[in-house]
């Protein structure tokens, strides 16, 4: 009989049991790196390329069930997307027990809820959020709607990069032609593809549409998506995940110590109402000093984001003036 | 491939049998699976004596046998683990207040176990945090699955020739020194490093088989089965 167990050996066939049985003479296995609900990430060494990698492993013991077929849409999707703010898939396949894996870039980095409190400022916190919003534009133009966006799910690079994760819950809109051409063609009309079953609740409290909060998964739209984006933003200036009346996420923001701008408090809300508009381009607009759509603008309130968006022009105009009328003067 | 038995009758229910014999080996499995953690939580919690507590463990799964214990378990308010324990403290209880009204109690011998051995390994456990019996009685629940899992491993490759294999999966996941890498196994056990990748890899999946199919055997019912095997070993036994 095997002598006592320590725990550190508990610990290690624990691991040991649940590590994934990828081809061993290309990857080597090194590390859990985390474990969720749908799947476990390990670090890996590829021997064939001589990098690391990560390889996302269904945590289901049994092939062929939902969580594998969640899996297998996530490897999809994230193969269509090419986009820097996703994570590319390398590599894909059946395990030797039947389970599904995938292999992608081993990213290091830090989750939006540890990176938020590096953020210095209005203009940082905007300038991932309008990366983050980019990708999910793309995705969206490309079909795809990823419902569950929260900040665990959302990664940030060492260089800056921002990088939307876990698109296991993703609902494809439609089909579009694969660029080999292996797909059929796309009449418009073909069925939406979703892994999770008709009524299930997908997403989390906090950071979940309404509609995803009704179990209504199937028919969640593109702007499932964008009320996300709107409470991640309420999240980052707040601290708390977003109520769900749109009245009192108003009042809460008025209520901050440094209130966000009535622009970017539109922007925000709006995103958070049943008519959100387009997030990505409001996002850009604001942060370029223009107009915003979630917030028509009186005439005083123009002229000082005006004045704001041209400071420097009209800085050097007034200074050309001032040294003119002065030298004027002298002579 | 993980073998997911067939469709088959739950410990429980193989305990809830009319069949005597069904009955008789659904008890044995569950011996198998808990007379270790037991002894051990007997010796630890209850402080008993080696003997009192080796009677007491045998005793207890006799009288479970005999007088329909296990059989009034219900799920829908703890885990079978947890039962069995304060089913486990009860009959502790009882004994004592026999004792106490001059009556003998325990004494039944229904098993052969090692005795000698749990109680050399509770000088391993020596200053083991007693705050949390569960967690204690849990803790050494899942030591003895794979301890059992670790012994059939070794006997199963044995078997098949294999043996290397296993002294792979020893030396590297099982009795680890620090610097041991798969080049330096490899250059100790006179394989090549993809050998021993290929060797671990067996190993582990072996491993994980022979502790689901364990587990399995001692858990109360399917519902209950699937939470272990994901708490233990994060994975998802279900198959919808």
């Amino acid at each position: 009989m095997t002598a006592r167990l320590s725990d550190a050996a508990v610990g290690r066939l624990r691991s040991a049991a649940s590590w994934p049985d990828v081809p061993p003479e290309r990857y080597a296995v090194r590390a859990l790196i985390g474990r969720g609900g749908m799947g476990s990430v390990f670090e890996a060494y590829d021997q064939r390329l001589g990098r690391n990698v990560a390889i996302k492993v269904s945590n289901a013991a049994v092939p062929g069930t939902g969580l594998d077929a969640r899996l297998r849409q996530e490897s999809v999707v994230l193969g269509r997307l090419e986009h820097p703010g996703i994570v590319p898939v390398h590599d894909a396949g059946e395990l030797a027990d039947g389970r599904w894996y995938y292999v992608m870039k081993l990213v290091r980095g830090q989750t939006l809820t540890e990176h938020v409190a590096t953020l210095d400022g209005e203009a940082a916190m905007l300038g991932v959020f309008e990366r983050l919003a980019d990708t999910v534009a793309f995705a969206h133009a490309n079909g795809v709607i990823h419902r569950d966006l929260k900040p665990s799910n959302i990664m940030v690079g060492s260089f800056g990069e921002v990088l939307v994760l876990d698109w296991g819950v993703a609902k494809i809109l439609k089909e579009t032609p694969l660029a080999d051409g292996g797909a059929e063609p796309h009449d418009g009309q073909a069925p939406a593809r979703d892994a999770t079953a008709s009524g299930t609740r997908v997403g989390t409290p906090g950071f979940m549409a309404p509609e995803l909060q009704r179990g209504d998964a199937v028919s969640a739209g593109p702007a499932a998506d964008v009320f996300s984006l709107g409470a991640l933003l309420f999240w980052v200036l707040t601290g708390r995940p977003a109520p769900d009346a749109g009245d009192e996420a108003g009042r809460q923001l008025a209520a901050l110590a440094t209130p966000p701008s009535r622009r970017l408090k539109a922007v925000i809300l709006k995103c958070l109402s049943p008519d959100a508009g387009d997030l990505v381009a409001d996002l850009a607009r604001y942060r370029a000093g223009l107009p915003v759509t979630a917030h028509p603008e009186g005439l005083i309130e123009r002229t000082w984001r005006w004045l704001g968006r041209y400071q420097t022009f009209i800085l050097l105009v007034l200074a050309y003036l001032v040294m003119r009328t002065l030298f004027a003067w002298l002579r | 491939m993980i073998p997911f038995p067939a469709t088959r009758q739950s410990v429980l229910e193989r305990v809830r049998s009319q069949d005597d014999e069904i009955r008789r080996v659904a008890f044995g499995d569950l011996a198998e699976g808990y007379w270790k953690p037991g002894y051990h939580y007997l010796r630890v919690h209850w402080h008993l004596a080696p003997e009192a507590a080796e009677d007491a463990v045998q005793a207890f799964f006799t009288t479970a046998f005999e007088k329909q214990y296990l059989e009034r378990y219900d799920a829908s308010k703890s885990k079978f683990r947890t039962f069995l324990r304060v089913c486990l403290d009860r009959y502790v209880q009882n004994l004592r207040k026999a004792e106490q009204a001059g009556k003998r109690g325990g004494g039944a011998t229904m098993l052969s176990l090692d005795f000698p051995g749990a109680e050399r390994e509770l000088d391993a456990a020596a200053g083991t945090n007693l705050h949390d019996v569960d967690r204690f009685f849990h803790d050494e629940t899942v030591r003895f699955l794979f301890a059992r899992a670790v012994d059939a491993l070794r006997q199963a490759l044995d078997a098949d020739d294999q043996a290397i294999v296993f002294r792979v999966f020893e030396r590297h996941d099982l009795n680890p020194s620090a610097e041991v890498t798969y080049a330096s196994l490899a250059a100790e056990l006179h394989l090549t490093v993809a050998q021993v990748t290929n060797y671990l890899h067996l190993a582990r999946r072996r491993f994980r088989e022979l502790a689901l199919a364990k587990l399995r055997a001692i858990s109360a019912s399917e519902a209950e089965y699937q939470r272990e095997a994901l708490d233990i070993f994060g994975l998802d036994v279900t198959r919808s």
